[in-house]
């Protein structure tokens, strides 16, 4: 079976600095997948090149094996790839129900009735259905952290990238959010999570990816990554 | 309170549909003129308030309505209603280009290309003399033949109902809610699947053809076009009126351009000095009431009068409810929602 998402040869350059060199990577269905690397490494590029908000200099994305280099974010999101932003970015003037409507009303053929239930069980789902009304701004850095969650699984995707879910939690919301990632797991989705914390996505996922410089440097089980040398020197600075 | 309300309501609507028979012949083309700036705010703020595109320009759409109307008729005897609905759609053209090549123009730097893309029209309409009559202005056939603004006041009260009607109804369906969504994030927008690209060019078209209607009426009501139609004053008008009433609502916007262009004409015999009131008020609001003066009043409203009042008019207990408990924790075993509306 094809991979959801594949990159192959993926080259970013911010004027002389390359941010992605040459990156081969895909995720098949029902993959768990952590990537990992020191600051400046580019995953954080690699989400936006993924998901179309940045476009590639060199190399190609395959969506379920079509083309999708070159794509609108918007078209990514209507392929069923949904992400999270480092910063929480909302609709901060408007209120958590209107948040979640946004992409259950962009979706082709959707209804607004049928699209209002689906928030509703969303918000119910992430423990935020007493604060539909309440402008997203208000909510804590935690509960925004969780509508951006909300509001990617809007789009019905069958792949979410979260990039950085759990910087600035508490460790009650952390194993929240493990909680609930395990569950959309269990449930089909398939993710891949950007973070620094280790200890958090050794937990959480089956796969790891590292990345240094922008450039792959190893990708495999959490256990074998861990003994990975080129890893320790990259990423630990052993 | 409903009932009080509905009072209310059918008052005002009695004093708007019996204006002219209340005022003087004066007082009545101040009601025009203010109805013709309603249209105009109000579109500005569909653009300005709920798309967040801060066009400086929009009074160049109210000048070429005018004028491809105005040209039009004179030009080629085309009818004034076909005049105005050709000056909409080249409104609604022009507007559409305009936001292409904006797409990628946010906050000053938006405001100043359609400063220019302004002046660069206005020059030209007093280059073009030959054609537009340049700065003499071009004359023009009146809507109707009587010396009376009253017909003109009626058809404006249509025109203003049916655009305030459309321009609701946008604002309440899904494109309003794409159009505060781009305003607020383009970025999450665009990851939400919103077409940003195409939905920041609705917005200028739609925006852009209710300015080229206003511009259409008001040319064939005061029967004279002149470049200053849209000039940057004409402009800082505009915005100014819909700053004080509240740029992100398109009732309180109207509300607000109605009342200070009567505020304005009240306080004529004070020379420059109404002016000068008139830029602290806009100062004032921009300080302290960034919402608008009618919202702030609403606010006022809400606090001093008594708790029963407002009970059955959702006044209170809608919008936030700080009252809320946290989020009750979520049962463990809970499953995710799937897609139609089980539960999986």
């Amino acid at each position: 079976m094809s991979p959801i998402i594949e990159a192959r040869t993926l080259t970013r350059r911010f004027g002389g600095i390359v941010a992605v060199r040459d990156l081969d990577f895909a995720v098949g269905h029902g993959e768990l997948v952590g990537l990992i690397g020191p600051n400046g490494s580019g995953k954080t590029t690699t989400i936006n090149l993924l998901t179309g908000h940045l476009s590639p200099d060199a190399g190609h994305i395959f969506v379920r094996g079509a083309r999708a280099d070159g794509l609108a974010p918007s078209a990514f999101a209507a392929l069923r790839v949904g992400r999270t932003f480092q910063i929480t970015q909302l609709f901060s003037r408007m209120s958590v129900l209107e948040n979640m409507l946004v992409p259950g009303l962009a979706r082709p053929h959707s209804h607004r009735a049928q699209a209002t239930r689906e928030a509703r069980q969303h918000l119910e789902f992430l423990g935020l259905a007493a604060l539909e009304n309440m402008q997203a701004k208000n909510l804590s850095g935690g509960q925004q952290k969780l509508l951006e969650l909300g509001r990617a699984l809007m789009l019905d995707p069958e792949i979410l990238f979260l990039d950085e879910p759990f910087a600035g939690v508490n460790p009650y919301l952390r194993d929240e959010i493990i909680g609930l990632v395990r569950r959309l797991h269990a449930g089909g989705r398939t993710f891949v999570i950007v973070d620094h914390d280790i200890e958090a996505l050794q937990r959480l996922v089956h796969r790891m990816v590292v990345m240094s410089r922008g450039e792959k440097i190893a990708d495999g089980t959490v256990a074998a990554v861990r003994e990975d040398q080129e890893v320790l020197r990259a990423y630990a600075g052993v | 309170m409903r009932a009080l309300l509905a009072v209310g309501a059918a008052v005002l609507a009695a004093l708007v549909l019996g204006f002219p028979y209340l005022v003087n012949a004066y007082w009545l083309s101040v009601g025009v003129l203010a109805i013709f700036y309603a249209i105009v705010a109000a579109s500005w703020a569909l653009l300005a308030g709920y798309a967040g595109q801060f066009s400086f320009g929009h009074m160049a759409f109210v000048s070429l309505g005018a004028y491809t109307s105005g040209l039009l008729v004179v030009s080629f005897g085309v009818p004034i209603p076909l005049g105005i609905a050709a000056g909409i759609v080249m409104c609604a053209l022009v507007g559409s280009g305009i936001g292409f090549v904006c797409l990628r123009m946010r906050g000053p730097y938006l405001a100043l290309f359609t400063v220019a893309f302004s002046e660069v029209l206005r020059i030209v309409i007093v280059s073009e003399n030959e054609v537009t009559g340049g700065s003499g202005g071009l004359e023009v056939p009146p809507m109707f033949h009587i010396k009376s603004d009253m017909p003109y006041y009626y058809l404006g009260l249509v025109l203003l109902g049916a655009s305030l009607a459309i321009m609701l109804a946008l604002v309440h369906s899904r494109w309003g809610l794409f159009f505060r969504a781009i305003r607020e994030n383009e970025e999450a927008a665009a990851a939400s699947g919103v077409k940003v690209v195409r939905f920041r060019i609705i917005a200028f078209a739609i925006s852009s053809s209710f300015a080229g209607l206003a511009g259409g009426f008001f040319g064939h009501y005061i029967a004279i076009l002149t470049p200053d139609i849209g000039s940057v004053d004409q402009m800082g008008l505009v915005v100014a009126m819909a700053v004080i009433g509240g740029a992100e609502s398109i009732v309180a916007v109207t509300i607000g351009a109605l009342g200070l262009e009567f505020l304005v004409e009240a306080l004529r015999s004070y020379g420059q000095w109404r002016l000068v009131l008139f830029g602290a008020l806009l100062l004032l609001t921009m300080r302290f009431a960034r919402n608008g003066l009618l919202a702030l009043g609403w606010e006022y409203a809400k606090a001093i009068l008594p708790l029963s009042l407002w009970e059955g008019v959702g006044g209170r207990g809608r919008g936030l409810n700080m009252t809320n408990p946290s989020p009750s924790p979520r049962s463990a075993s809970q499953p995710e929602p799937t897609r139609g509306g089980g539960v999986s």
